[in-house]
């Protein structure tokens, strides 16, 4: 038991002692580098603390605007998983769908979806839907090009097997292809992940109207020099984002722990290969 | 078991050519008797797979025909083909379960084949976990469950280590002899060829081809030690002849 303690406390000390240089620079640079009367640039971390997170009125407003921007991002994500898992099937069951569809998927990862922000809210408003559509334009390629690189991907012997035993298209695909894409669509969806959080934060920093998340609060705390809370709503979008991600991380290793890669391969941070 | 007497596959001046142009095979005409156990070999390349693959049914011929008496057929390809993220039995149990056998009676032959290739103990386990030589016994014990009248085996042991070849090898005789499936063993082992087969068939590529064939007589159950008798000798340097472009004209030879 201790043996473990000893392991995990080894574990955790260097990324925890390089927390607390960053933190030390932090001070130094708010209290050596900046004069007093320009400390708003650079406020200290337990101001920020103190002022974002124990006045309990900012707090509250901090805490709505997260959860907003969570209900878009899931909600983004979840239906670009839905339909990019289904673009990806139906692409990988006949070459003509992938001809006629991808080139789409692909023109969709190149356009710029945040200037597309204000057409958007033009034809769906600016409330919640318009937001989640941002997310799903940004969080839909990752999805569609790695599933449909799993669902390709299986062992031609496999597919041999299966045609052996006169296997349909329909068990193919249930018992065969999605199976073995697992590894692939979970590394996708975490990377669409990434990127929901990122549209959900981003697309309402554009918005500027309707209930405000975390981006709108981002865009109007530098405006009125509120400069801790400006702090703590950047440092509340960064811990969202690296949660989302690590939560994402420890589903696919539960989901494919049958795939040996995933003892052996180094965490790539979920990048496609 | 096919009781009609009519052979389990028969090719008649078969021809494989590739979209690319390749010719993978070139007149080829061979028939297997029920229960008949025989082995190919040929250097890579030679159209081995692509004559497996006709066989199988996964591939039409470009010329000729090929004609089986049985859809009861098993394959054993090169690797193990097992699907990593389910347990041994239900790998095992994947082939009644393609073909429509009722749950019941599949986990019974899934028991049953995972008995006879000795692996019951490792059931609940992922293949992932087991040893090469282990994982092509499951790929054996999958085929098994459908009671083949013919089994292809395409180099099955090709990816395991000498000893564990030579054993399962020496299983596969076992399974030979009790079914009763006729066979067609793919192997780059001119000894492997001889121990396990009644007729051995030489290739040669460019284009693939069969070029001779080499009868043995040996009787089975056949032990490792015949290994060492001047018969096997004698036969393994007639296949290697004909493998090395010697006489191409049919040798029979006594026991
Ligand atoms: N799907 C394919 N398309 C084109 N050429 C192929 C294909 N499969 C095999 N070949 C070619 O046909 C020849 C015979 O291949 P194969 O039957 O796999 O040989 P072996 O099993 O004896 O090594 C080789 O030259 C190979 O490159
Ligand atoms: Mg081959």
């Amino acid at each position: 038991m201790t043996r473990v303690l000893t392991r995990q406390a080894r574990r955790l000390a260097p990324p925890a002692a390089v927390a607390a240089l960053v933190l030390a620079a932090w001070y130094f640079g708010s209290y050596v580098l900046i004069d007093a009367d320009r400390r708003f640039l650079l406020p200290a971390p337990h101001e920020v603390v103190k002022v974002g997170f124990g006045d309990p009125a900012n707090l509250a407003e901090l805490l709505a605007a997260l959860r907003l921007s969570a209900e878009v991002a899931v909600t983004g994500l979840v239906c670009a998983a839905v339909l990019g898992l289904a673009l990806a099937i139906l692409m990988s069951q006949a070459r003509w769908v992938e001809r006629s569809l991808y080139p789409y998927a692909v023109a969709l990862q190149t356009v710029p979806v945040l200037a597309l922000v204000p057409l958007l809210g033009f034809w769906f408003g600016f409330g919640f839907s318009s937001r989640v559509l941002t997310c799903v334009l940004i969080a839909l390629f990752p999805i569609v090009a790695n599933s449909l690189f799993g669902l390709r991907s299986v062992d031609p012997a496999l597919h041999d097997l299966f045609t052996l035993h006169r296997a349909g298209r329909l068990t193919r695909l249930v018992k065969l292809q999605l199976p073995a894409a697992l590894p692939a669509i979970l590394t996708g969806l975490r990377i669409s992940a990434g990127a929901a959080v990122i549209g959900a934060i981003v697309g309402d920093f554009f918005f500027q109207q309707g209930e405000p998340g975390l981006g709108q609060l981002i865009y109007v705390y530098p405006r009125r020099l509120q400069s801790e809370m400006l702090f703590a709503a950047v440092f509340l979008a960064s811990a969202f984002g690296v949660i989302v991600f690590w939560l994402f991380g420890i589903l696919a290793r539960q989901a494919t722990s049958w795939h040996s890669s995933q003892h052996r391969r180094p965490d790539t941070g979920g990048a496609p290969r | 078991m096919t009781d009609d007497g009519r052979p389990a596959l028969t090719m008649e001046a078969v021809g494989v050519r590739y979209p690319g142009g390749t010719v993978a095979l070139d007149g080829v005409t061979l028939s297997l008797a029920p229960g008949e156990f025989t082995a190919v070999v040929g250097p890579s390349g030679c159209g081995k797979s692509t004559l497996l693959r006709l066989a199988a049914g996964l591939l039409k011929p470009t010329a000729g025909t090929v004609g089986r008496a049985t859809e009861r057929l098993g394959f054993v390809f090169q690797d193990s083909t097992l699907l990593p993220w389910r347990s041994v039995r239900r790998n095992v149990e994947l082939a009644g379960e393609l073909t429509g056998v009722p749950a019941r009676e599949r986990r019974d032959r899934a028991g049953e084949a995972l008995r006879r290739v000795g692996l019951s103990h490792v059931a609940d386990a992922l293949p992932g976990t087991l040893s090469g030589g282990m994982r092509m016994r499951v790929s054996l014990a999958r085929t098994l469950t459908g009671r083949p009248d013919l089994m292809l085996f395409d180099e099955p042991f090709g990816s395991v280590d000498e000893i564990t070849r030579g054993r399962l090898g020496d299983d596969l005789q076992e399974l030979f002899a009790a079914d009763g499936f006729a066979g067609l063993l793919v192997t780059h082992s001119v000894a492997e060829a001889v121990y396990l087969s009644q007729r051995v068939l030489v290739m040669a590529d460019r284009p693939g081809r069969l070029v001779g064939e080499v009868a043995v007589p040996l009787p089975y159950p056949r032990r490792p030690e015949v290994r060492f008798s001047p018969a096997f000798t004698e036969l393994t340097s007639q296949v290697t002849a004909l493998l090395q472009g010697g006489t191409a004209d049919r040798i029979e030879v006594a026991a």
